[in-house]
């Protein structure tokens, strides 16, 4: 954008004395726009001024965040330009479907009322019949200590209740999802802070404490998104947003997992958005995982575009094994697999890279 | 948003195990990247390698026959990250001994002490790279050490991580001591399936099938080579004086079968057996080389972590 400008004034240079003044005017206005956007992102960011020219000319922007003092923490930022406003950005987010690409692992995905029943978790039953699947029948029928849910919860299942046939047994689609709507509607009524623990094996593990603590380590994100985060249930209570909420199965280390997730959106001054998905409980791999993002409008060569600044940050127990360069590996995955859900997100909605 | 979120995190834990491997990122403006120095990281072994009886020889006629080995590692690594990547500061320890005849032309014990100086960093989401030191000194009994005792082999490699499943090794080892200064690496790292690691990759190619989470079972093998300096009166004592104050290069090949045990989060123990087929002392600037007869059994047992 900046050069193009610059290219501009170059061929103008000669002409009308009152032109100029408009061009520059108007660059003044369009930088003084992208200066607000880019000076916010580096003023909480891992990321410092970027150039939003070469930005919207490149793919995804990434880096390992600041390093935590909790071992089972890790934290990705991302930076990227999209065309279209941040409004579109948004609907796209919820229009896109990451099922059909079978590299990101989600088997099923669900959206749900804010009054689900079991019924809404019978997909279940059409679940692959796939070795992490397999594995998460296994886990769910001897009751696993790796699987991620209250004493209370494990006390309900019962092995010979329910028939049916298929990759999932009846028995472990009813203990599923008796246990994924109760949790879902206490997340309504109470948000995250309301969920029971982990605490079937191992000592109690609370989703919200996690996403706290992620959050008390990187204080800069924590008051950039205070206001939005304290009106959604991931901060105390159920908060006065109104969720978006899914769930899915998914792959996690060869592992099947079934998750619940919220997404919560907020338009904010000039056009700007902050929006947040939460995995606030998952049967195993991870305890939660936040995503975040900022989003700017900007202009790059004429086009209304949106500045995304993305935050993902996970609590995982496998994490907390991990030391020196297998750490570093696994925040290398981590910017990869953000890379490949970003660019085939940008394919799907725009035609892009 | 719910489309696109955390479930990149998939399989975040999947790539653990990197051997060679980090990313500058200048722009970087905040974090406490030293704040990490308040609770060091650390990574430590302490091994002990029993070898049973074998031969060597030299040329037709001459031969060291059924004689024992030892080799003894402790290694203490801490590693810190900081905002280049991960700093590996440290030192280790290894001895060689040998259970050699009366008059065998070669040195009883091979010793060396050595700090381990490295970094990992991350070139891009794709590539780590690491480069590390081993300044000590490498010499026999340490009775009598010079500055000519002090070597700084160093490795330099790279890990491109193709996905969370299959991560590709180069690299190359460098010791100027050594007969061939400069030695090409290269790997592959490959989960073949949940269970089944394929880790191809010098100095400890494995195959590794993991039994539980706490317990995997391997077969694989172990090169080692390093070069030492001899004593002024080496080759005096023992029949050939070409050999005083020389270099010889060890170098030896153990394959086998073990067992890791993770006891608790920060000590995991091994225990191996195998056969040792390839041997060699080789006093290659004085053109002496004594090299493998016969081969030898093996034990060893090792405790090692990180926290």
């Amino acid at each position: 954008m900046k050069a193009k400008m610059l290219n501009l004034q170059r061929h103008f240079s000669v002409r009308a004395t009152g032109l100029l003044l408009v061009l520059l005017v108007l660059r003044l206005g369009l930088t003084t726009a992208h200066a607000d956007a880019i000076s916010e992102l580096a003023s909480f960011s891992i990321f410092g001024k970027v150039d939003l020219g070469q930005l919207a000319k490149s793919d995804v922007k990434t880096a390992h965040g600041p390093p935590m003092s909790n071992p089972r923490f890790l934290a990705v930022q991302s930076c990227y330009v999209v065309p279209g406003s941040p409004n579109q950005q948004i609907e796209a987010l919820r229009r896109w479907d990451p099922t059909r690409h079978r590299e990101l692992k989600v088997f099923l995905h669900s959206d749900l009322p804010l009054s689900p029943t079991t019924a809404n978790f019978e997909k279940l039953k059409d679940a692959p019949g796939n070795s992490s699947v397999r594995s998460f029948v296994t886990a769910t029928q001897k009751l696993s200590p790796e699987l991620q849910i209250s004493r209370d919860e494990a006390k309900k299942f019962s092995a010979g209740a329910g028939g049916g046939g298929g990759t999932m047994p009846g028995s472990v689609v009813g203990f599923w999802a008796d246990v994924l709507t109760a949790r879902t509607k206490s997340f309504v009524s109470s948000g995250m802070s309301g969920q029971p623990p982990y605490d079937h094996a191992g000592p109690s593990i609370r989703a919200s404490e996690e996403v706290n603590g992620l959050l008390r380590e990187q204080g800069k994100i924590r008051n950039q998104f205070s206001g939005f985060l304290g009106a959604t249930g991931i901060g105390r209570g159920a908060g006065s947003l109104k969720p978006e909420l899914y769930w899915e199965l998914l792959d996690v280390d060869d592992q099947g997992v079934v998750t619940l997730g919220a997404s919560y959106s907020r338009g904010g001054a000039g056009g700007t958005y902050q929006a947040t998905d939460v995995l606030y409980y998952a049967s195993g791999g991870y305890y939660v995982a936040l995503t975040l993002y900022q989003m700017w409008p900007v202009t790059v060569e004429g086009k209304p575009s949106t500045l995304v600044w993305r935050g993902d940050m996970v609590s995982a127990a496998s994490l907390g094994s991990l030391h020196g360069v297998e750490r570093l590996a696994s925040e290398s995955v981590t910017m990869k697999n953000i890379t490949k859900a970003v660019t085939l997100f940008r394919r799907d909605t725009s035609g892009g890279r | 948003m719910k489309r696109l979120g955390c479930r990149v995190f998939a399989v975040v834990c999947a790539a653990s195990s990197l051997l060679l491997a980090t990313r500058i990122f200048a722009e970087e403006n905040s974090g406490n990247w030293f704040g990490s120095l308040s609770h060091l990281p650390v990574e430590y072994t302490a091994e002990d390698t029993y070898v049973g009886g074998g031969d060597v020889e030299r040329g037709p006629n001459k031969s060291v026959r059924d004689f024992e080995e030892n080799d003894s590692i402790v290694h203490l690594v801490f590693t810190p990250r900081i905002k280049p990547g991960v700093l590996r500061l440290g030192a280790e320890w290894e001895r060689f001994s040998f259970g050699l005849p009366d008059g065998a032309p070669l040195p009883d014990t091979l010793q060396s002490v050595s700090l381990v100086m490295g970094l990992d960093m991350q070139f891009s989401d794709s590539i780590i790279v690491r480069a590390e030191g081993q300044p000590g000194v490498y010499d026999t009994e340490f009775d009598n050490l010079g500055w000519d005792s002090f070597n700084f082999p160093f490795l330099v490699g790279g890990t491109y991580i193709y996905s969370p499943n299959l991560q590709l090794v180069l690299g190359v080892s460098v010791d100027i001591e050594r007969k061939f200064p400069v030695i090409p690496v290269a790997g592959i790292r490959w989960k073949i399936a949940p269970q089944w690691l394929l880790d191809a990759v010098l100095p400890t190619p494995r195959l590794q099938f993991e039994m539980s989470r706490d317990v995997s079972l391997y077969v694989g093998g172990n090169v080692k080579q390093t070069s030492y300096r001899v004593p002024d009166d080496f080759g005096d004592s023992h029949g050939i004086p070409r050999l005083n104050h020389t270099i010889v290069t060890y170098s030896e090949v153990r394959t086998g079968a073990g067992v890791d045990w993770k006891i608790s989060p920060i000590i995991t123990a091994t225990g191996e057996v195998g056969y040792q087929p390839y041997r060699n002392f080789d006093f290659y600037r004085a053109d002496v080389r004594y090299h493998q007869d016969g081969g030898a059994p093996y034990g060893m047992i090792s405790l090692h972590g990180a926290f």
